[in-house]
């Protein structure tokens, strides 16, 4: 999806300057440009960072008040700054392998994290400040320069060639070698780099069938075979297993002694303090605070990146739980994937299921919204015996499903906030001549992106522009929009930072309050526990046991969902 | 059998296919039409295919890259007519002069169709839709309308295509499809070994990623847009000395046979992935298939473009079936060997458990 956004507004671009974009040095005076294009009346003010015309930098744009990095001087760390973000200063050559000898750096970004990269890697240019390498500014206008720099960035979406193989991949743009290439050398320069980072990966396979772990790999030997001095590794872990995620974290500390500094996105806190030696808070654009490891605690990360005192984040809420039952599930079942559930969810109930990835969870979720049915079982809605085969079906009754997949299941990326948020309910938009009405929808729109603080200056934005947190909270407005008297979540909270987090839970809390029923699919186990009024676990289609929040622990839930446990208790 | 097609790269499978389905066409014909398998047929079709190898060998290259060049037969047949108007007034030229000069215009043509996709950025089809109409237009106004005839032309040009290297038999072996083949050839170990070629493909492949990792993709595009036009050109030269007519519809209907012979030769219109070798068979195919249709009776004329039709979308289809069921294999092949990876380095629970702060 986010090919579409970018060719859509290199399209846009094309107008008025994408000539100069091309053509190296003149390159940052576009984004300017195109940023008066496409806001000409943009408010002067959001919350936290000004919006200010000539600003912008990000080619996607995330949420708008990040691609504004004005910052008042005094918050500006020391040397080598450019925008908010953190103080990128390589040591000249010699001194490199002393003073970055067991340095890395971890920065958790909440916002802005995306147009940081993109300055970093040259394909963006600051608009105030400098980017200085070994003590000097250094000009890097183009991926290309900033590869030469030793700059190189790992992106959340690995940028591979799914048609090429992986030698041919980690070569790529690999200047040393001859104009004619060697296949046998490639291939056994290739081999080498794979064995330095500690993985394994046939390097004459195909890119396109690598797991997301290999994909990484490959990305890593590529910035390897060009000297890397700084890698960017942007939230490397959200999508991997906890198994390869160890294997990745040890890379990253394995690189950083090295000589490599690294600079290790994450929202997640426990990876911080597991092989940070810094950590740089940026929110909303801004540089909050660089600290040494030692002076900083997880409480003092979260506040600093929410904002606010969080020390209640997660706590769980009180039960807004009654005694009607909503849904009830018996002997669910579909051949081959899961089978014998059993549960009942009542108006006000907040239920999560966990369990270990390929527990089939999402499968229970999509059976009931009718995508793959069950096979056996039955189920009952509002007292009344109900078969959903069809997600048409399942909306018609008031059942909701938010998917886990924002970009291929969740949101039409290329389309504008008010179109998505309208898209599951375009009936109620109707006007008597059988015409949308853009009118209501814009209210609609309006009316979500306060409720739900969705952060753009228009609701008549794509989508895919907003950074991950407001694209969930969009899609989320989509099916509140329904009215929906059950609403299941699939990993609701999933790559997006922790203040966007505490936005989401707040939200099903809401929804619950109302007399909504939640069913909560997710792997973070904290989550589990300070959202679920109770916990179903599943392992392997089975489900293990429902507990109750009060009797619920992490090492319990762990047993359950491992099956390291003989107790089975009935929900 | 299973083992040996999760061996051979798909590429090769590919080209394997091909000549299976190139032979299985000519002996279907052959029972079809009397005096199919003769020389007069074999020399007939590498005529015509000397000019479209060389098409579509820059077709492919275009669509590599994850475009289209629809200008292609309006550049060969600029071409042949600016090289036709050179030769026939100063007719001592030195031949590879003009062979230069053909190449030089269509090169020409090639470089407005990629500084408009490449820099300017808009959509391949878009700017090639129009400078075929364009060229095709340029070409009325450069000519006036007159054409060039054979009588204009100096006789070692006329004589260039046929020009007998070998024969086998009544099979001719004539410098013009000689020449193609060796271009095409050319251009394949070119991509092959050559390092910035890998490019074409990675564009394709991933425009983005190509970007972010340092690839001049704007450039790649360019260069794919100018070695079509060269080709094109170079196809212009061929065609002036094959039929020495030129006249203003010169070339016309090229563009979507170019196509077609990419696409059957099994290069993905996607971009990313594609041989010039399957390319130029695929040439060879639809040549083939024009030619015989022709001369089999049992399809009257009008239906010949539908056959044609009919035959790219099944090879297309036949395509997609084979290479996801190869895919299939593979994925299969590999996880079980995963499986067994897995359980002797004895895989841990893969559950977040996190520190609750």
């Amino acid at each position: 999806m986010r090919k579409v956004v970018i060719s859509l507004f290199a399209f846009l671009a094309s107008t008025s300057f994408a000539v100069a974009a091309d053509t190296g040095c003149d390159a940052f005076k576009w984004p300017v440009a195109r940023e008066q294009a496409l806001f000409p009346a943009a408010p002067a003010a959001q919350s936290g960072a000004a919006l200010a015309v000539g600003q912008a930098v990000d080619f996607s744009l995330e949420a708008v008040d990040t691609v504004s990095f004005e910052v008042p001087p005094e918050r500006a760390p020391a040397a080598g700054t450019f925008g908010a973000t953190a103080n990128v200063t390589v040591p000249p050559q010699g001194e490199l392998q002393l003073s970055l000898s067991d340095e890395a750096w971890i920065d958790v970004v909440q916002d802005g994290k995306s147009t940081m990269i993109k300055i970093m890697t040259g394909i963006h240019q600051p608009t105030s400040g400098v980017l200085e390498i070994g003590g000097r500014p250094a000009l890097v206008n183009g991926p290309q320069a900033a590869r030469a720099a030793g700059l190189a960035a790992m992106y959340q979406e690995p940028m591979v060639f799914p048609d090429l193989d992986v030698a041919e991949n980690i070569f790529i743009s690999s200047t040393r070698e001859g104009w004619l290439q060697n296949r046998g050398k490639l291939r056994r320069k290739a081999r080498e780099l794979i064995e330095r980072i500690g993985m394994h990966v046939d390097v004459d396979r195909v890119a396109s069938g690598l797991t997301l772990a290999e994909q990484q790999a490959v990305e890593i030997a590529r910035s390897l075979s060009q000297d890397v001095r700084v890698l960017i590794m942007d939230e490397p872990t959200a999508s991997l297993s906890a198994h390869e995620a160890a294997q990745l974290r040890a890379v990253a500390a394995n690189l950083a002694r090295q000589g490599v500094a690294v600079v290790y996105i994450s929202h997640r806190l426990e990876e911080v303090f597991e092989i940070a030696h810094r950590v740089t808070v940026i929110r909303d654009g801004r540089h909050i605070s660089t600290r040494p490891i030692a002076e900083v605690t997880s409480q003092s990360m979260i506040a600093e990146m929410v904002g606010r005192d969080v020390s209640n984040y997660f706590e769980k809420a009180p039960s807004h739980a009654t005694s009607e039952v909503v849904l009830s599930v018996r002997d669910f079942g579909r051949e081959g994937v899961f089978e014998d559930i059993s549960f009942d969810l009542r108006r006000g109930e907040i239920m999560c299921m966990a369990g270990l990835i390929g527990a089939r969870r999402t499968d229970v979720g999509l059976a009931i919204f009718g995508i793959a049915p069950a096979t056996s079982g039955t189920m009952t809605y509002k007292g009344a015996p109900i078969s959903v085969t069809k997600a048409a079906q399942a909306i018609d009754l008031g059942i909701a499903y938010v998917s886990e997949d924002r970009r291929k299941l969740g949101l039409a990326m290329s389309m504008s906030i008010r179109s998505n948020i309208s898209l599951a309910t375009l009936a109620q938009y109707l006007s008597p001549a059988g015409m949308l009405d853009r009118k209501r929808e814009r209210e609609t729109a309006e009316a979500y992106r306060k409720r739900l603080n969705i952060r753009t200056p228009d609701v008549e934005l794509a989508v895919g522009l907003l950074s991950g947190g407001n694209q969930q909270k969009v899609m989320l407005a989509k099916w509140l929009n329904l009215r929906p008297d059950l609403l299941i979540f699939d990993e609701p909270t999933r790559g997006i930072d922790v203040g966007a987090k505490a936005e989401v839970h707040d939200l099903i809390r809401e929804f619950v309050a109302k007399g909504g029923a939640a069913l909560v699919i997710s792997s973070d186990l904290p989550e589990v526990l300070a959202l679920g009024d109770r916990i179903l676990v599943m392992r392997e289609g089975r489900q293990m046991a429902i507990v109750d929040n009060a009797g619920a622990t992490q090492h319990g839930i762990i047993a359950l969902a491992t099956g390291q446990s003989g107790m089975r208790m009935a929900g | 059998m299973s083992t040996l097609l999760s061996r051979i790269s798909p590429q090769t499978l590919r080209i394997v296919a091909l000549l299976t389905v190139l032979l299985l066409v000519v002996l279907f014909f052959s029972t079809q039409i009397d005096g199919y398998l003769s020389g007069r047929m074999f020399n007939r079709i590498t005529s015509s295919v000397a000019i479209m190898a060389l098409v579509a060998t820059g077709q492919t290259l275009v669509i590599l890259t994850r475009n289209i060049d629809l200008s292609v037969g309006s550049i060969v047949g600029f071409a042949a007519f600016a090289a036709g108007l050179l030769v026939s007034r100063h007719p001592d030229l030195n031949p590879l002069l003009l062979v230069a000069y053909s190449a030089l215009v269509g090169t020409a043509l090639g470089a407005v169709n990629g500084f408009l996709v490449a820099y300017a950025r808009v959509p391949s089809i878009i700017v090639t839709l129009a400078t075929m109409a364009i060229f095709r237009s340029a070409l009325v106004e450069y000519s006036g309308a007159q054409s060039i005839t054979s009588q204009e032309l100096p006789q070692w040009l006329v004589d260039f295509p046929n020009l007998q290297l070998f024969s086998i038999g009544s099979f001719d072996f004539r410098a013009g499809f000689a020449m193609a083949l060796a271009v095409v050839v050319l251009v394949h170990i070119a991509l092959n070994r050559l390092r910035p070629a890998r490019r074409f493909y990675a564009v394709g492949s991933n425009p983005e990623a190509a970007e972010m990792a340092g690839v001049n993709v704007a450039g790649t595009v360019f260069a794919a847009f100018l070695l079509c036009g060269a080709l094109a050109g170079l196809a212009g030269f061929m065609f002036l000395a094959r039929f020495g007519n030129i006249t203003v519809v010169a070339g016309l209907g090229f563009e979507l046979k170019s196509v077609a012979a990419a696409v059957l030769g099994g290069v993905n219109i996607f971009g990313g992935s594609g041989t010039v070798i399957g390319a130029f068979i695929g040439a060879i195919l639809v040549d083939l298939i024009e030619a015989s249709l022709v001369r089999w009776h049992l399809v009257s004329e009008f239906w010949r473009e539908a056959v044609l039709g009919a035959l790219i979308l099944l090879s297309v289809a036949m395509d997609a079936v084979v290479m996801r069921r190869l895919v299939r294999l593979r994925i299969g092949r590999e996880a079980a060997r995963k499986k067994t990876d897995k359980e002797s380095s004895g895989e841990g629970p893969k559950l977040r458990a996190e520190t609750a702060p």
